[in-house]
């Protein structure tokens, strides 16, 4: 292959990437509605269920981006009463992590005071959507 | 959990600008130098253009008096390609094994991080280690299927180190990182429980 051609093909393949990063990231940390009837075993989070909510984190040691996730969940936590968050290592879990189907780290659930998973982030969720995850879990527990 | 002492992490971003930069100028040469040469002839004069004559007939009349195969392996190994993606894998393994004196890394410490703000937050070394063992083991699955004669084999196997390196140091993502619970799951990685 001549040295033009592969300056292309090398040209191509920097632009293919930034588009694919810009595509990873909008689609990061999107909260997607779970259905149906999910539950998370409190005994895998090893503490109660919080009374309004519980922010379930799934990590490992090698997940460059969870420590941020961590604060970010760690402090509407704190804001919130009732919220609680747990936070399951999956370094040498890989029972809990085919259990809840976890294929990436970070993974955010979103659970009602019955264990109920009510949504999920994969990636880096944003403040206001997790706020507005809780929001849409805890009306419905005041309802019943 | 014990945790090491955290690390600032645009360290680790700025060290993948520049290894994304390395691989993908290895990637541009791999592929402007095609298949591994599979025979020798005259044109493997050509193939060293940098060396100068007495060194290029001294090193030929060394690697004649070799078995064909080693002289086939030493051509292949003389690709500039294969030659920085050599630098590129020695680098990631330093990154492995001894993360604080990687030569990026000392660069970042001595002379970038000096004139940036302190760092908002601290965080874990180990998963940008770790994605530096997958860049590891990638170009040296590349280096070595090279060697073997595998058309592209190189200029693929640093296509794919440098979409890791360029969207961790670009957009934070970390590949190498995603990986680990993907080959836990599958049994390839993992340790056994922790006692308590």
């Amino acid at each position: 292959m001549s040295l033009p051609i592969a300056l292309v093909i090398g040209a191509a393949l920097l632009a293919a990437t930034v588009v694919a990063g810009l595509l990873l990231r909008r689609r990061d940390g999107r909260a997607v509605v779970v259905h149906g009837d999910r539950h998370v075993d409190p005994a895998d989070l090893m503490r109660p269920l919080g009374s309004q909510a519980t922010l379930v984190q799934f990590s490992t040691e090698f997940c460059a981006r969870c420590p941020q996730v961590r604060r970010m969940l760690g402090s509407v936590a704190d804001e919130r009463a009732g919220v609680v968050l747990a936070e399951v290592d999956l370094t040498s879990r890989s029972d809990l992590a085919a259990r809840y189907k976890v294929l990436s780290t970070p993974t955010t659930l979103v659970v009602d005071p019955e264990g109920r998973i009510r949504s999920r982030f994969t990636g880096v969720p944003a403040r206001a959507d997790v706020l507005a995850a809780l929001a849409a879990t805890t009306p419905q527990e005041a309802r019943s | 959990m014990t945790a090491p002492a955290g690390i600032d992490p645009r360290g680790p971003r700025f060290a993948a600008w520049i290894t994304s930069a390395l691989l993908l100028v290895a990637t541009v040469l791999g592929l402007a130098a095609g298949s591994p040469p599979a025979t020798i002839s005259f044109g493997w004069f050509a193939y060293q253009p940098l060396a100068d004559a007495t060194y290029a007939s001294g090193d030929f009349a060394f690697i004649a008096g070799r078995p064909f195969w080693l002289q086939i392996l030493l051509l292949r190994a003389a690709q500039p390609a294969f030659l920085l993606t050599l630098v590129i894998a020695l680098l990631f393994l330093w990154g492995v094994l001894s993360p604080r004196t990687q030569p990026w890394s000392l660069l970042f410490r001595t002379l970038v991080r000096p004139r940036l703000d302190p760092p908002a937050e601290l965080e874990d070394p180990r998963p940008p280690r770790f994605a530096q063992g997958v860049g590891l083991f990638v170009v040296t699955v590349g280096l070595l299927l090279h060697l073997l004669g595998v058309p592209w084999a190189l200029p693929i196997a640093t296509a794919m180190a440098f979409v890791a390196a360029f969207l961790n140091a670009a957009f934070g993502l970390c590949l190498g990182c995603q990986l680990y619970l993907l080959l836990q799951r599958a049994g390839i990685l993992g340790r056994a429980p922790r006692l308590p």
